[in-house]
């Protein structure tokens, strides 16, 4: 699904200038993320106009904002483990990354009312790379679209879980790592209902054994509803 | 004092080291940039402390995302510039006070200035860019001025500008377009890609 060119220019320019914000604004960067046309297009505006914001007169930031960048900035980038602690402080790190990035519905202004989702989950990796694309639509049918497989995950499984703010993850099923999945799963499921984001975790083969994330976070995401339900 | 040109060089070398972990190449960054990002930030959210935060939160994306600098087309500067326009507009929620609207910047989308262009290149797009902006009638310079410089949303717009929302949305909107059509017309000649 996509929208006219002029209207995508038309948003990208508002983006760059500033009065697309909000939801609209979240929206946006889930289509440039997830496609590169999108991207090239607010990247050709952000070139136009951005260098225009470059012409202010400087103003010194005191030197505390340094001293909290360089805390913020010494641990290292990234960090995989094996136990359920991993899990957590990997998501957690994820979670903290996402605030500033992203997710949300990428599908919007669709002249297909019944073909939209119920809610559109964009699973990112702790560089913020898109890696999977999950959607929720009427009828039972959960999509999981893989963005950009991962390599060495022979005689592993992919895992997909529900986070609730409050409780254990819970189980939604495997997924492909090349290819798409189709998962039977009901909109109203208690899982969903009660969860805020999707995560995925690397397991051994036919997944986790102990019915509760073993492996490292692959990659992570906040459920993002588009419409009401 | 080195050009502009070599400044720019200068800063995507040391985001290269950046991205394989060398914090002191970072340190070079931040403080060659730090100045001119604050003062971006500060004329959107207007209160210092929050111009800080978004200082911190800015540069620690830069750092973690300073391997994807090399597929940006930009130069570094505007990179990072964006980065901290759009965690500016992320950070503004609340509708703000009038004031301190700089008139002489907003009065002039096209002030040339402030600040010279980079080199042969970027001064023939600034060129047509400066141009188009002048082909915009002064309400739409106007409102896409005040909207890219001090973050006015179109409802803080159409207070200041004492006009009605949907003529303020209007004139952004066509302003938008008609810069869109002429600088594709200019294409030809100045290498922009759509």
């Amino acid at each position: 699904m996509r929208l006219a060119r002029d209207t995508l220019h038309a948003l990208a320019a508002e983006y760059v200038v500033g009065t697309l914000r909000g939801r609209a604004r979240r929206r946006l960067e889930a289509m440039a993320r997830a496609d590169r046309d999108v991207a090239a297009i607010v990247e050709r505006w952000e070139a136009e106009l951005t260098p225009l914001a470059e012409r202010v007169s400087p103003v010194e930031p005191p030197a505390r904002v340094w001293g909290a960048i360089e805390a913020r900035i010494a641990a290292p980038r990234s960090a995989a483990g094996s136990s359920a602690d991993a899990f957590w402080r990997t998501f957690g790190m994820l979670a903290a990354g996402l605030a500033s990035v992203l997710v949300v519905a990428f599908l919007w202004l669709s002249p297909q009312r019944e073909a939209e989702p119920v809610f559109v989950a964009v699973l990112t990796a702790s560089d913020a790379v898109p890696r999977m694309v999950v959607s929720m639509h009427a009828g039972n049918e959960m999509r999981i679209r893989v963005v950009k497989p991962w390599q060495g995950t022979e005689g592993k499984s992919l895992e997909l879980w529900a986070l609730a703010k409050n409780g254990a993850p819970r189980s939604l099923g495997l997924v492909g790592n090349e290819h798409d999945t189709l998962l039977r799963v009901s909109a109203s499921d208690a899982r969903l209902l009660a969860a805020n984001a999707l995560a995925v975790s690397l397991e051994p083969r036919g997944g986790s054994p102990s019915g509760q994330p073993t492996g490292p976070v692959l990659c992570s995401g906040s459920i993002a509803a588009t419409r009401k339900t | 004092m080195p050009s502009l040109d070599a400044e720019q060089s200068r800063l995507a070398d040391l985001l290269a080291r950046s991205a394989l972990g060398d914090r002191a190449a970072f340190g070079q960054v931040y403080a060659a940039t730090r100045s001119k990002l604050f003062a971006v930030s500060l004329r959107i959210v207007r209160e210092r402390p929050l111009a800080e935060e978004v200082l911190q939160d800015s540069f620690v994306s830069i750092w973690n995302h300073a391997a994807d600098y090399a597929q940006a087309k930009s130069a570094p500067s505007t990179w990072m510039t964006a980065i901290v326009r759009n965690r500016s507009l992320d950070v503004l929620r609340r509708p703000r006070e009038e004031a301190d609207i700089d008139e002489s910047l907003t009065a002039n989308l096209v002030d040339e200035t402030a600040s010279p262009p980079r080199s042969l290149e970027e001064r023939d797009t600034a060129h047509s860019l400066r141009e188009c902006l002048g082909e915009l009638d002064a309400p739409a310079r106007q409102s896409i001025a005040l909207a890219f410089y001090h973050g006015l949303s179109h409802s803080e717009l159409a207070g200041h500008l004492q006009r009605p929302l949907g003529t303020v949305k209007t004139h952004i909107r066509r302003g938008l377009l008609r810069l869109r059509e002429c600088l594709e017309r200019g294409a030809a000649t100045a290498a922009v890609r759509s």
